[in-house]
């Protein structure tokens, strides 16, 4: 894939002379190329294999989860830190990253249950009222802090999901077992996929905001109704095709190969028609559980390969990460946080003993359910510059909603080793070692 | 420490305890979620006891005081099916077998309680390895004197109730060749086996005081034989089954029992004897491995035969004591398990199918809660 155009480097300066210059045999003169200045597609393999090195360093050293190690390199690399990568850098990498990030969503897909929401209702409930009442929390104190209306709910759909990316991978290192871990997979699939449909018809709802609805509001939900059954049938589709293609190959090794394959099939016909990723992913894993059970075996990360595809997606959500501008905005942030971390706890709890979870659970549920991410607008953009996309978003509120989502993907880890381990106490003790 | 003396209960009347695998329903590997199951039940409508077992991966279900096949089978059925709602909410399958196909041990977590960690400290690895899963029947008897002799005079019957109930083909993903596997987990423990040869409560009061003056026992529970009295419930608890597949055999298995220990009171066909034991662990032990088709030794003839044939001619034997049990049920589907073939012969017949193991606990599951 070639790296975007960079500008041509400039011609090293003369050197001054001095007195060694006199001295010694003219060579020809030598200058440490300037960070900005690296070809993007070398710059992000070396920062991957610094990643994976200073992120175990970490975690020997400060007890930091090596996810968030990661992270913070990424952040380091990013125009926070050493400026070695700029975000606009990543969009050359945006079809390896969306498969890194849909292979997770696969997986996530793969390790539902949708029967469990029939057979108990009140965790089905349970799984709307904590995305409902965290946007209810995060809307109401962003307007009450003064923030224009539209923009506070645009900012309370996406805050209302939970990061399937933080979730998946630190499911990978902790190896929870238990019913917080998996109500979390299902909270998380549920308000994603959730916020998603929401985004879709977010420009539906910005103009009954301005009241200004008439014939395009019929095609807004044409549009979203396509997108939702389109991405069901792909989903299914995809599912069906995955069980078909290992029935014909027999072969249990070529497994992986053939999940990659369908991921990339799945992901890209979704976003060249127009569908949702996200939902038809998650379709497509359920459908593949259903009808292959025990025959399909999911590694975490798809293997090896989706695993060094993990680290750079790690890396470059602290390359995107934005703290912008955060002294103005500052208290929205916090609000933002806040009003989350409380609407998800209430949403939790109002239910938990119907829903048959213990109060430590649900203490335990609520810290795993924090990390919070993009993903739901980042799968129906078409770049990483999606905030520039959303019609009507006032851009102070967009910029608290990033560094919002900056701050709670950088700790979600710490969040999910709270939730996970210290409280619900469903990791075994060489996960944290892992970790 | 002196013997508690025995309660008197009502001759023969029964009940059943199981204990059971909590499953993880994606993968079937088991699943520490005791506790979560056991909060959903704490309020269920039924006479029947749950509660924890040594790891969080298992649990144990009690029936009340029994006295015939269907109301014990009935009362399984309730317990089986509310027992299977809780767990659905919560996402566990459960599952009976003797043995976890392809769980590790050292993945057990020891249930958080006073005698639990009393047990894992005193027997170490042992303890987890004890997450095995059996059946255990109890049988009411008028006295202790009486609990002794028929617990003696049930030994040469042991490896009936070994191979009818065997479930356990599979041990940490390898079939080991035994039709019961889980015995050999129990055999590990230093105090398991079968009672010494006792017949009065006086004498075996002697026997306990010693052994408690040794330090090596606290209690009647520190005892892991295949056939034990319980003084406090005024009961012989036979210990050698595996947890079936499904209910119906359970309750079968019991009432089979109930049936075989009227013959032996009423009819007194021998006498119990120490020589009986001579072949004991052989005859045992060729239950566990062979199952039906295991070939015993009579203990007074000294001639071999098929367990298959013995257990035959043993229900002919006990018929009239069934019918007046309201057994016969029972017992006719005891022989006809013994043309079907037991729990591990069902298992290994889906594991020669190409099953992978997850997907064979998956089907033990569905049959246990009858999906």
């Amino acid at each position: 894939m070639p790296p975007a155009a960079r500008p041509e480097t400039e011609a090293p300066a003369a050197m001054p002379e001095t007195s060694l210059s006199r001295i010694l045999p003219q060579a020809p003169a030598f200058a440490w190329p300037e960070l900005q200045h690296i070809d993007p597609v070398l710059g992000l393999a070396a920062v991957m294999l610094v990643a994976v090195v200073a992120a175990s360093a970490m975690h020997r050293l400060m007890h930091l989860p090596r996810l968030a190690g990661m992270m913070l390199v990424g952040a380091l690399a990013s125009p926070l830190g050493l400026g070695l990568l700029q975000p606009a850098d990543l969009d050359a990498w945006k079809p390896i990253i969306d498969l890194a990030i849909a292979a997770l969503v696969f997986e996530l897909g793969s390790r539902l249950r949708p029967r469990w929401l029939i057979d108990n209702r009140w965790l089905a409930a349970s799984c709307l009222l904590e995305g409902l009442c965290a946007a209810l929390a995060v809307g109401g104190a962003l307007v009450a802090l003064g923030a224009p209306q539209m923009s506070a709910v645009l900012a309370a759909l996406v805050a209302s999901s939970t990061s399937p990316i933080i979730v998946m991978a630190g499911v990978h290192e902790l190896r929870p077992r238990g019913q917080v871990g998996e109500r979390l997979l299902l909270m998380c699939a549920i308000n994603s996929v959730l916020a998603m449909l929401a985004l879709k018809l977010w420009p539906l709802l910005a103009m009954a905001g301005q009241g200004t609805t008439g014939s395009d509001a019929l095609s807004w939900v044409a549009s979203a109704l396509f997108v939702t059954c389109g991405s069901f049938l792909l989903g299914l589709f995809g599912g069906w095709t995955l069980d078909r293609a290992a029935r014909l190959s027999r072969q249990r090794a070529s497994m992986p190969v053939l999940q990659i394959a369908l991921v990339m099939l799945a992901a890209t016909l979704a976003s060249s028609w127009g569908l949702s990723p996200l939902l038809t992913l998650l379709v497509a894993g359920m459908t593949a559980r259903s009808l292959m059970g025990h025959r399909l075996t999911v590694e975490p990360y798809l293997g090896s390969a989706g695993a060094a595809l993990t680290v750079l997606l790690l890396i470059s959500l602290g390359v995107l990460f934005s703290f912008d501008g955060v002294q103005q905005v500052w208290p929205w942030v916090l609000a933002l946080v806040g009003a989350r971390l409380l609407g998800k706890g209430l949403g939790v709890v109002l239910l938990a003993r119907p829903s048959g979870l213990g109060w430590r659970q649900a203490a335990g549920l609520t810290l795993a359910l924090q990390p919070m991410g993009s993903l739901a607008v980042l799968l129906v953009a078409d770049n990483f510059r999606w905030a520039s996309q959303l019609p009507g978003f006032d851009p102070a509120v967009m910029q608290a909603l990033l560094i919002s989502a900056s701050l709670m993907q950088l700790s979600g880890p710490l969040w999910l080793d709270a939730g996970l381990r210290r409280v619900a106490g469903e990791c075994r003790e060489e996960a944290r070692h892992a970790a | 420490m002196p013997l508690e003396s025995f309660t008197v209960s009502e001759p023969l009347t029964m009940g059943v305890e199981l204990e059971l695998q909590l499953l993880d329903t994606l993968d079937f590997d088991l699943a520490p979620r005791a506790q979560d199951l056991l909060r959903a039940l704490d309020r269920h409508s039924g006479a029947w006891d749950v509660k924890p077992e040594i790891t969080r991966s298992m649990i144990e279900i009690g029936t009340s005081i029994q006295r015939e096949h269907a109301p014990l089978r009935d009362e399984l059925h309730h317990l089986c099916r509310q027992l299977s709602r809780g767990a659905r909410k919560l996402n566990i399958g459960i599952g009976g077998g003797g043995t976890h196909a392809f769980q590790q041990w050292s993945e057990q977590q020891i249930y958080p309680t006073e005698r639990f960690h009393y047990i894992s400290e005193l027997y170490g690895y042992l303890a987890k390895q004890f997450t095995v899963f059996g059946q255990h029947v109890h049988i009411g008897v008028p006295s202790g004197d009486d609990a002794l002799w028929l617990l003696h005079a049930l030994s040469r019957y042991v490896p009936h109730f070994i191979a009818l109930s065997a479930s356990s083909p599979f041990v940490q993903g390898v079939d080991t060749g035994f039709h019961s596997a889980r015995l050999n987990s129990v055999f590990a423990f230093p105090l398991s086996g079968r009672a010494p040869f006792v017949l009065t409560w006086n004498e075996f009061g002697q026997y306990f005081e010693k052994m408690t003056s040794t330090g090596v026992v606290q209690s009647m529970k520190d005892f892991y034989w295949d056939i034990r009295p319980k003084p406090e419930f005024g009961t012989i608890e036979l210990r050698v089954c595996d947890t079936p597949l499904t209910v119906d055999k359970a309750a079968a298995l019991a009432c089979y029992l109930q049936s075989l220990c009227r013959y032996l009171r009423e009819e007194r066909p021998f006498e119990p004897a120490e020589d009986d034991y001579l072949v004991y662990t052989y005859n045992r032990f060729q239950a566990c491995r062979f199952g039906l088709d295991g070939e015993i030794v009579d203990p007074k003839t000294k001639q071999r035969q098929k367990l298959r044939d013995d257990i035959i001619r043993t229900l002919a034997r006990v018929a009239e004591h069934a019918l007046d049990l309201r057994s016969l049920e029972a017992n006719n589907q005891i022989r006809d398990s013994l043309f079907e073939g037991n729990d591990a012969s069902w298992l290994r017949a889906l594991r020669q199918g190409g099953a992978p193991l997850p997907a064979l606990v998956e089907a033990a599951s569905a049959r246990w809660m009858m999906k």
